[in-house]
């Protein structure tokens, strides 16, 4: 039997038989006839070689940049609308394809950079041996394992909270987003690494979302990512204020390695050591020096005295009697008067003699 | 951070870093320089040691990020 309808119930069933049987669908397509409505409401086609369904969404849900040509994949809910229109409800929208994403990426690069999101005076220095690290990553993923792994061998007596998340496809970018809210509203982290290893250019787009990027460069804590490889940059990269090349460099930018630092210490207890030993031999040759000085003193001083001796000797000498007598001199003592008795001394006799005659000379 | 708080890692090495220096400044004496090396070698040890044993602490925060 025919069941019979209003256009209004028809519809309605139409809608109620389309969410039992599809709920949310994934489409990928290409872009056309894209054009925004009263600035409020997108409208496109998505299209293949053979077919096309309208999509819509409002704006504000629009995190990537769309032009005609371009190739996406939308989260969406089919329906009809009241007019008996078929479209799809697009609830989440992002490029697809290498061509599509950079294109993607470009128009939004250039965007966010007119707004000053990646000015290079923005960027805060990141602390300096963080002890609290906040992680946004997914903990399935190749890169967080690459990242635990290395800080764990680099440093130790850190606090590391990680926020599971999606790191690639539609969904990602929202839970990224809750998790930096997280952090933010807690405040109990110094830094916020986001990470994810290596992946196509699909896998690492959720990185060039508007609204994820615009979260990274509003964070009131500083935000380092590791996204991929060293080649791979996302506007997640610019809008950091660090950009480490993968999840190991993140590792290493964030901690010292604690083999280099012990290697340091010593070195540092070695050459202390050096040159204390250095100092102690500074003054003990300083010691030897001056000892070395005062005997000189001594000597000089000896030296002198002995030479002040000799000569006060020698003036002594000059004095003794004998020194005359022995250059034929003699010594007369007694009376010079005639008939008296004088005694003559020379240097080897004493001689006693009359005195016969006195005359002046 | 109070004053009977035991020191971290990095402010044992900031320390160490900072008594080294006593050797190169104008306090330094050669009275002291053996005791002060003594507590050097000791405080580097305590580092040394600490930096072998420590672990990072890793919590999953308990939150299911794909729901608002």
């Amino acid at each position: 039997m025919d069941v019979q309808f209003t256009v209004s119930e028809f519809l309605a069933s139409c809608n109620q038989t389309l969410e039992y049987a599809l709920g949310h669908v994934t489409v990928e397509g290409e872009v056309a006839s894209f054009k925004i409505n009263q600035g409020r409401w997108v409208f496109f086609d998505l299209k293949d070689e053979e077919s096309s369904v309208n999509c819509f969404l409002p704006l504000f849900q629009l995190r990537a940049p769309l032009e005609d040509g371009m190739k996406v994949r939308v989260h969406a809910v089919p329906k009809v609308t009241k007019w008996g229109k078929f479209s799809l409800t697009v609830q989440q929208i992002m490029p697809v394809g290498e061509g599509s994403i950079k294109k993607s990426f470009e128009l939004l690069k250039a965007k966010l950079e007119k707004e000053g999101l990646f000015d290079p005076a923005t960027k805060r220095p990141l602390p300096e041996q963080p002890v609290n690290i906040g992680v946004i990553s997914s903990t399935q993923a190749a890169g967080y394992a690459d990242f635990i792994k290395i800080i764990n061998e680099r440093w130790g007596g850190l606090h590391i909270k990680v926020a599971h998340t999606g790191v690639q496809g539609l969904a990602a970018a929202d839970q990224i987003i809750r998790a930096m809210r997280y952090f933010n509203e807690r405040a109990e982290v110094q830094v916020i690494a986001i990470m994810r290893g290596g992946g196509s250019a699909d896998d690492l787009a959720v990185f060039n979302d508007e609204a994820l990027v615009r979260a990274i460069a509003a964070s009131k804590i500083p935000v380092i990512t590791g996204i991929g490889h060293e080649i791979d940059q996302s506007l997640a990269d610019l809008a950091a204020d660090f950009a480490a090349s993968t999840p190991s460099n993140v590792a290493q930018i964030l901690t010292h390695d604690r083999q280099a630092e012990i290697t340091q210490i010593k070195q540092l207890l070695l050459s202390t050591k050096k040159y204390i030993t250095e100092r102690i031999k500074f003054v003990a040759d300083q010691n030897h020096q001056a000892i070395s000085d005062i005997k000189y003193q001594i000597n000089q001083r000896l030296q002198k005295q002995q030479l002040d001796l000799e000569q006060t000797m020698q003036l002594l000498e000059s004095f003794n009697p004998d020194q005359v007598l022995a250059r034929g001199y003699a010594i007369l003592t007694g009376q010079v008067k005639l008939g008296e008795i004088v005694k003559i001394t020379t240097l080897n006799q004493t001689i006693q003699a009359e005195v016969k005659d006195v005359q002046k000379r | 951070m109070s004053k009977n708080a035991k020191p971290n890692i990095n402010q044992k090495i900031a320390d160490l870093k900072d008594s080294m220096q006593w050797f190169y400044g104008d306090e330094f004496s050669l009275d002291q320089a053996a005791d002060q090396y003594k507590k050097a070698l000791g405080l580097a040890e305590e580092i040394q040691q600490d930096l072998t044993a420590l672990k990072n602490q890793i919590d999953v925060i308990d939150k299911d990020f794909t729901k608002e």
